[in-house]
């Protein structure tokens, strides 16, 4: 058999994890000074050199042979720490469990109705069997697919594929436009979240109102959310055109000018995330309008006889109380924002003028399935993808600490 | 018992529609995609109806598709999972891939030397040459020529008139004279600006082969598979400049990539003066045109007056029909029968009426040229049905119908002005129109900026063969 040369040798990477491993879980072992030092370094130790070849090992460890370029090691590094972000965290979590002699899984729900006796696993397992089989079918199967592709030169329809180790994920390293693309990305969502929520609110206190037919506004707010980002898309489109379009018509009235929305910086950039806005806040009402309802009446009754301000009851009362709300929908609201706008960018500015508008979920839709491009696309995918958990996981944490849930 | 009696019938009911596709199995059903969703559309379904009225055994089914683009996708994602039609129309971007795919049975393999199928006559040489030359693959006819158009100028002439201009603009020069000569009416309010067109990367291939220039090595891709991009040219570098030129003056409202509504409204609402579209407007110009109420007029694409080669030709655009693979020999024969019948002499007369395309035959153009009543050629768009020409000659009275004719009849055909030809053409398109949407709107170092488009695109091109050509 041949001898593969290596700039970092398999051994190395697998020693590196272990060690890293090791190295977390004693300090895991130090700060909580619970259960045995040895099965601590071990298990660490077996855990990271899980960790540290669990993207790698499946690919040959290609990215670190001797003939990759630097960014391909970067890219397998990259490849290593994700790996044991994953490993470190399961199996600390089950071990220190074990330490401290709690079950190895959280106990299920016993509330009265929950699957017990005998059969009662089998059961559920049955029950819950055409879900499963949906998700693993149309879900997880198609997402093996994703991370199989973002290895490989591939496009539809053609006669041959060709393994290409990480380089989808390291062109993307070097790729400025891509960048850009990213940073988009974040400003543009940044604008659609902060906008689309603090608006949805103001308009959900005051349907909150006792005003004359608050049901029909209710569901009058609510539809955009119905209509799909692409004909939102062409609705803004009519509104904007910079000669034909709607707005600038009555500003030429009024005013005397024009606006070019759609074909100008920041012009353009301001379209897409307002006509998203509109898009997406019948959803945020209709959460907060719900969260609103939940809020005891008597709370506000005592604050306001106590002499607090709207505003200091608002603040003080309203807002936290709605923090589960508020948690939710920045959570749903960034999915939107990162992947569900490309569709209404196609129609309105095509990414367009001079790539302003190209959100990195709109290049995937463009290298992808107008360009057949499939490897680069699904390797793009997957980067939003662990972006967009990053950002989940971030609000979780920052989350658990500030949302208030509770029985008032 | 009355409920029991229901039950039984509603039993033989659906026996008897479960027995109905059985007993219909003889039928040959096939599905065709257009890209078409207006009036145009409307007239497809119409000629498929006639098609269908003609046999009992062959059933032709018109699905319409939003754009060139989405078909090309969504039959592309079809073919991996098994539904995908028996015939689609593909647009010229898309031919070299249609080929590479291996997804299709070429036209002229399935009549193999046949005069006609089915009936319906082949009659070959009768197609224009320039446009069975363009869908020629390797010396075979790969697809159905069918929706052919090419650039042409519209031409708001009364408010030519008023900025004093006398001659039609026919360059890139003459235009920026008359945009100077038509601020008089910008200044006033009259316009808004001098002209406005779709900012299409269609428009830069037809440039560069009016300059004799190829977008991509190999002649085009014409000559052998074409391995490398070829920006780095005078023509291109001048018409990044061209459009630098009318932008930076305000002679041009831009209304985005790729935009084909917005601007032809502008044209047709007489916000501007000048338009450059496909011929395939010119239907719809034409009564846009009529109902604002001012005098239309058109000449062929303006062209680049410095150009060592003057103007050599432009290429055709549009769209051909291309027969699936792996259907049974009935069904390839019904389907090329249907296409035959489809693009026949009446047919192709009256399509060219419906919006502007060209026809794709000799005999067609006779026809309009030596019209009599009863010809029942004119599609009505209201009513969605076809009327008489009230005329002689088509030409003679809807003169601007012939400009396309015209243009593509004076064109010298070479690789050049055939077209490039090469598999990432629909993905570099948003790359060599947008450098110029780029150079346009903020202008820059364009040397750098070509190099780097150009290296860009040659990767991605040479990534293409390196998983579709044959080795």
């Amino acid at each position: 058999m041949e001898e593969i040369a290596y700039s970092v040798h398999p051994i190395i990477v697998t020693l590196v994890g272990a060690l890293l491993g090791a190295g977390y879980f004693a300090f895991l072992r130090w700060q909580t000074q619970v259960g045995s030092v040895n099965i601590s370094l071990l298990i660490g130790a077996i855990s990271g050199a899980l960790g540290a070849t669990l993207l790698t090992a499946p690919l040959g460890y290609c990215m670190f042979q001797a003939d990759q370029k630097s960014e391909d090691i970067l890219v397998g590094w990259i490849a290593v720490a994700l790996g044991l972000l994953l490993t470190l965290n399961i199996f600390s979590n089950l071990l220190w469990r074990y330490f401290r002699g709690q079950r190895l899984l959280p106990r299920g729900d016993t509330t009265p109705g929950a699957f017990r006796g005998r059969f009662g696993l089998l059961y559920a397992l049955a029950v819950l069997s055409p879900t499963i089989l949906v998700l693993i079918y149309f879900v997880y199967l198609p997402m093996f697919d994703t991370l199989r592709f973002s290895t490989f030169l591939a496009r539809f329809g053609a006669p041959r594929t060709r393994f290409i180790c990480v380089s989808n994920f390291s062109r993307m390293l070097s790729d400025v436009d891509y960048h850009s693309n990213l940073f988009l990305s974040f400003a543009l969502s940044f604008g659609i979240i902060l906008i689309a929520m603090s608006l949805a609110l103001l308009i959900a206190s005051m349907l909150n109102q006792p005003i004359r037919g608050a049901n029909l506004y209710r569901t009058l707010l609510i539809w955009p959310y119905a209509i799909s980002p692409i004909v939102a898309g062409s609705i803004f489109g009519l509104l904007l055109g910079t000669e034909s379009g709607i707005v600038n018509r009555v500003l030429d009235l009024l005013f005397g000018t024009k606006v070019p929305w759609l074909v100008s910086i920041p012009a353009a950039q301001i379209s897409v995330v307002l006509a998203s806005v509109w898009n997406v806040i019948g959803f945020n009402i209709l959460f907060y309008t719900a969260g609103l309802q939940t809020i005891p009446k008597d709370l506000l009754e005592s604050a306001s006889i106590d002499g607090a301000s709207a505003w200091q009851r608002f603040a003080r009362i309203t807002f936290p109380l709605l923090s589960p709300f508020t948690f939710f929908l920045i959570v749903t609201n960034t999915i939107y924002a990162f992947f569900d706008t490309f569709g209404l960018i196609f129609v309105l500015t095509r990414g367009g003028p001079t790539e302003s508008t190209f959100t990195a979920m709109y290049r995937v839709y463009v290298t992808g399935i107008l360009a057949s491009d499939i490897g680069k696309s699904t390797a793009q995918s997957l980067i939003l993808f662990l972006i967009v958990v990053g950002i989940t996981i971030v609000q979780f944490r920052v989350g658990q600490r500030r949302v208030q849930y509770g029985n008032y | 018992m009355i409920g029991r009696f229901a039950l039984k019938l509603l039993i033989l009911v659906i026996a008897l529609g479960a027995l109905v596709p059985a007993l219909a199995q003889d039928v040959i059903e096939l599905e065709a995609w257009v890209a078409f969703s207006d009036h145009r559309y409307d007239w497809a379904v119409d000629t498929a109806e006639r098609f269908n009225a003609l046999q009992d055994d062959i059933h032709v089914d018109m699905v319409s598709v939003v754009d060139y683009d989405t078909i090309v996708n969504n039959y592309t994602l079809g073919r991996e999972d098994g539904n995908y039609p028996e015939i689609v129309q593909l647009f010229d971007a898309a031919l070299q891939f249609a080929v590479d795919s291996n997804w299709f049975s070429f036209a002229e393999e399935i009549i193999g030397g046949r005069e006609e199928v089915l009936g319906h006559p082949v009659n070959f040489d009768d197609i224009i040459p320039v446009i069975s030359n363009y869908y020629t693959v390797d010396g075979v006819w790969a697809s159905v020529a069918w929706n052919t158009s090419t650039p042409i100028m519209y031409y708001n002439v009364d408010m030519l008139e008023q900025a004093g201009i006398s001659e039609l603009p026919q360059t890139w020069a003459d235009v920026l004279d008359a945009c100077a000569a038509l601020q008089s009416l910008v200044d006033d309010g009259t316009i808004s600006a001098c002209a406005s067109w779709p900012f299409s990367g269609w428009f830069i291939e037809q440039w560069l082969a009016q300059q004799n220039e190829y977008m991509v090595n190999n002649e085009n891709g014409r000559a052998g598979r074409a391995t490398e991009f070829n920006l780095d040219t005078d023509a291109y570098r001048a018409i990044a400049q061209f459009y630098r030129d009318l932008y930076s003056n305000g002679y041009f409202i831009f209304e985005g990539q790729d935009q084909w509504g917005p601007p032809t409204q502008n044209f047709i609402s007489g916000k501007v003066a000048i338009l450059m579209s496909s011929s395939a407007a010119a239907r719809a110009v034409s009564e846009g045109a009529a109902e604002t109420g001012f005098s239309l007029d058109t000449t062929g694409m303006v062209y680049n007056q410095d150009a060592p080669s003057g103007w050599v030709g432009n290429i055709l655009g549009g769209a051909t029909m291309w027969i699936s693979n792996g259907l049974t020999p009935e069904a390839e024969d019904a389907a090329m029968a249907f296409l035959l019948f489809f693009s026949n002499t009446e047919n192709s007369a009256s399509w060219h009426t419906a919006s502007g395309y060209v026809p794709v035959r000799n005999s067609s153009i006779e026809l309009l040229q030596n019209l009599e009543p009863g010809n029942e050629l004119l599609w009505d768009i209201p009513s969605g049905a076809r009327v008489d020409i009230e005329a002689d000659d088509w030409y003679a009275a809807f003169p601007n119908f012939l400009t396309a004719s015209t243009q593509l009849g004076n064109s010298t055909v070479n690789n050049a002005t055939r077209g490039s030809t090469y598999g990432t053409f629909q993905q570099s398109r948003p790359y060599y129109n947008g450098l110029v949407e780029d150079y346009m709107l903020n202008g820059g170092d364009l040397d750098a900026m070509i190099e780097d488009t150009n290296a860009t695109l040659t990767e991605l091109l040479q990534e293409y063969n390196f998983l579709f050509a044959d080795e």
